[in-house]
């Protein structure tokens, strides 16, 4: 199932323009790729595909996959159902960032990646570093002292964000677009920026999947378990932070998706993260893919934030799951 | 050989002493049960053994190793922990949490071997049959047992429970205290338990650790530590403290109702009860119980009564065993119901060796006391006389001696001779 997924995900971003040469086009792409030879100057739809549609799919398999991951692990590390990847402040402090660098028209470019995407970068970083530093005592991090410290940081970064849009003036537009999220201005330097980044992230977290399934019992039988809660819950934490930071800042807050892939992966194949987590990364992948596609055709010329079409596809399909599945659904 | 040394142990929660030096050591292969009120730090003791909790003064040694240094994953190869509470949210499948007990062993994915040993585990505490249920969908009794096979597929050296028999029918807490005695005996395995049930940590603990107030009052032996003294010193508790008849091992009875505090007497009347052969039991205790002062006799050093009186704090004329009343103890017991304002009979049998009982009861009728003698019919009265304690009996009767339908109706007169 979720093969299939991915093989019609990976043809829908192309598919959606140039239908007759994109046969050919798939070819040229993956011989450029095996061959290394130079971009050849010429058919100007070549060129399209290469510098838009490429990075554009790639970036949403790997947003996708990064936000679905770090929700799992979240629900796990909390213990929460509602917990999702922005649940420590990950998305405010991001767009604080990105805000400041829209408005202020900062021009701080870094690695090939816009001034947006760096500041955003940054701002989710420090929001990061302030909210753990919040909640942790004696070395220790305290997880439900995360989770308050993470909505409050929350609620007054956004309060600022609201302050600066008061004051701003046609900014506005490029920030409201850019919170909604989405992948149109996605180029190949953020591809090769992230890719290592997330795909090493999520490495980890696959490797460490059995210590979550031990997290979701009490922080004392899994210790008698054998699992140094207190530095699981440490590394989860960075290594789901982390990888949110960078979906965001190069994707905008794109919600849903890591809220609702995992739950919807927990009610098909059950709850051990072994194969709940590669399962949602993949589901997430494929999703936030699909969306993307359906965010660019549903009415051209306009193009709808994806973060829309995610909710609109996804809710109503978890609530159908959740229906169907005539058991009580116990987190 | 010694499995685990806890040497001079002090913990705090914040800055709450909750343990104050703990020292002692256990044996390879033996079966220590932790007995305490609630909050005496039995618990505590459980969380510093399982090294959870660091001790801020002493250690706590499991073979030689310090168990303050040894990695979780080292740990819980060693020692197994079934907590008083278990929280198991997600619908994960009772072999699934099973099988978690075997992380400590596996890197990622689990074995054949780990499932042989995850279904023995299950097997040692019967519930094989849930494997593939929910853990949701369990009875509370039942996922006990299930955190048990998980502890015991862990494979530990020492297994650490904490009221492992709590929420289980009488049927598993015996089989559960089998397993664990079987464990320590066939296996080596070193089982260390808070019980609540001083019974069952009689009947299977090879010693017993006494808690208070986060300091140990009494360790050793079961009979040892088990002393009606040292319940009450610790939990305020009068209890009866002996050895069943039948299985040899102790038991321990709690003694009356409330504390023993409410047992002093609170009623002017005095009550002197004439009973013999367990017959007297009922009628103490409710007296007692009311308040009422009361002395009893003669009877028999041997007699069910005797200890029951003895047991109560009454005050009681005692004859040796097996032997009539002699004159000197009659005088005595007459001296004791001349005090009382009321003789009670109980329904009781008679023979030479108590008929002075009788003859007493007759004294005191003359002298004015109220007699009230239990005794439905005077067909059911069992004389072994020949006939001479019916007719002591029956002269109470005509006497004016009130008869009581059975004893609950005698104490409800007595109650009512109050006023």
């Amino acid at each position: 199932m979720v093969l299939a997924w991915i093989i019609s995900v990976r043809i829908g971003p192309l598919h959606t323009s140039y239908m007759d040469i994109f046969h050919v086009l798939l070819k040229k792409a993956f011989l450029w790729l095996n061959w290394d030879t130079p971009l050849k100057v010429g058919e100007a739809k070549e060129y399209v595909i290469w510098n838009f549609r490429f990075p554009r799919a790639f970036m949403s398999i790997l947003v996708g996959a990064a936000l679905a991951a770090s929700g799992c692990v979240f629900q796990a590390v909390f213990k929460n159902p509602l917990a999702d990847p922005y649940v420590i402040g990950v998305s405010s402090g991001a767009a604080l960032g990105a805000a400041i660098a829209i408005i202020l028209g900062l021009n701080i470019a870094f690695l090939g990646v816009s001034s947006i995407a760096s500041t955003a970068f940054i701002g989710a970083l420090v929001t990061i570093l302030v909210v753990y530093r919040l909640a942790s005592a004696e070395g220790r991090i305290s997880v439900t002292s995360l989770l308050l410290a993470g909505v409050i940081v929350s609620i007054f970064l956004s309060a600022v964000l609201s302050i600066l849009m008061v004051f701003s003036g046609w900014e506005l537009h490029v920030l409201i677009f850019w919170l909604m999220g989405g992948f149109s201005h996605v180029r190949w330097p953020y591809i090769t920026t992230a890719t290592p980044i997330i795909i090493s992230c999520l490495i980890c977290i696959l490797l460490l999947a059995r210590n979550l399934n031990l997290l979701l019992l009490s922080e004392e039988e899994a210790q008698y378990l054998g699992v140094d809660i207190f530095k699981m819950v440490k590394i989860f934490l960075v290594l789901g932070s982390f990888i949110t930071a960078v979906a965001v800042s190069c994707s905008g807050c794109i919600g849903f998706v890591g809220l609702v892939v995992p739950h919807i992966m927990r009610i098909l194949l059950g709850p051990d993260h072994r194969i709940l987590l590669p399962s949602s990364i993949l589901a997430g992948a494929s999703l936030l893919t699909f969306c993307d596609v359906v965010a660019r055709i549903a009415c051209p010329p306009i193009e709808l934030p994806v973060g829309v079409i995610t909710a609109l596809i996804g809710a109503p399909f978890f609530l159908y799951l959740l229906h169907r599945k005539r058991e009580v659904y116990t987190f | 050989m010694v499995k685990i040394i806890i040497k001079n142990v002090e913990c705090y929660y914040n800055s709450i002493k909750a343990l104050d030096s703990i020292t002692f050591e256990v044996d390879e292969g033996d079966f220590v049960g932790i007995v305490g009120p609630n909050g005496s730090g039995k618990t505590t003791l459980l969380r510093c053994l399982s090294g959870i909790l660091k001790p801020k003064v002493g250690y706590v040694l499991i073979d030689g190793e310090d168990v303050s240094i040894l990695s979780r994953r080292e740990m819980a190869k060693r020692v197994g922990v079934v907590p008083q509470e278990s929280y198991i949210g997600f619908n994960f499948k009772v072999l699934d949490v099973v099988l978690m007990g075997r992380h400590p062993h596996i890197r990622r994915f689990e074995s054949k071997r780990d499932l042989e040993i995850a279904f023995r585990a299950m097997e040692a505490v019967k519930v094989q049959h849930l494997a593939d249920r929910f853990i949701t969908n369990v009875s509370g009794g039942e996922r006990r047992r299930i955190i048990i096979a998980r502890a015991l597929a862990q494979e530990p050296e020492i297994l650490l429970l904490d009221e492992p028999t709590v929420h289980l029918d009488i049927n598993h807490q015996i089989e559960i205290m089998e397993l664990l005695r079987k464990l320590c005996d066939k296996q080596g395995l070193t089982v260390i338990a808070v019980l609540h049930d001083f019974n069952l940590a009689a009947r299977y603990c090879d010693s017993l650790v006494m808690m208070n107030r986060g300091r140990i009052v009494a360790i050793g032996p079961c009979e040892k530590v088990l002393t009606s003294q040292n319940i009450e010193e610790t939990f305020g508790v009068k209890m009866i403290v002996n050895r069943h008849p039948v299985t040899g091992f102790l038991y321990l009875v709690p003694l009356l109702r409330g504390d023993g505090n409410e047992n002093k007497p609170t009623k002017k009347l005095k009550v002197h009860l004439i009973c013999g052969g367990g017959s007297g039991g009922y009628l103490m205790r409710e007296l007692v119980g009311e308040g009422f002062r009361l002395t009893v006799g003669v009877l028999n050093v041997i007699d069910s009564d005797y200890e029951t009186a003895k047991a109560l704090g009454v005050s009681v004329v005692c004859e040796a065993p097996f032997s009539p009343i002699t004159d000197e103890n009659h005088q005595e017991n007459l001296k004791m119901i001349m005090a009382a304002d009321i003789v009670l009979v109980a329904d009781m049998p008679f023979g030479y060796m108590n008929l002075k009982n009788l003859e007493a009861a007759l004294e005191a009728q003359k002298a004015g006391k109220r007699i009230v003698i239990v005794a439905d019919q005077p067909s059911r009265i069992r004389d072994y006389t020949g006939g001479k304690a019916k007719a002591i009996l029956e002269r109470l009767k005509e006497q004016g001696a009130i008869i009581a339908k059975n004893e609950k109706e005698a104490i409800k007169i007595v109650k009512s001779l109050e006023k």
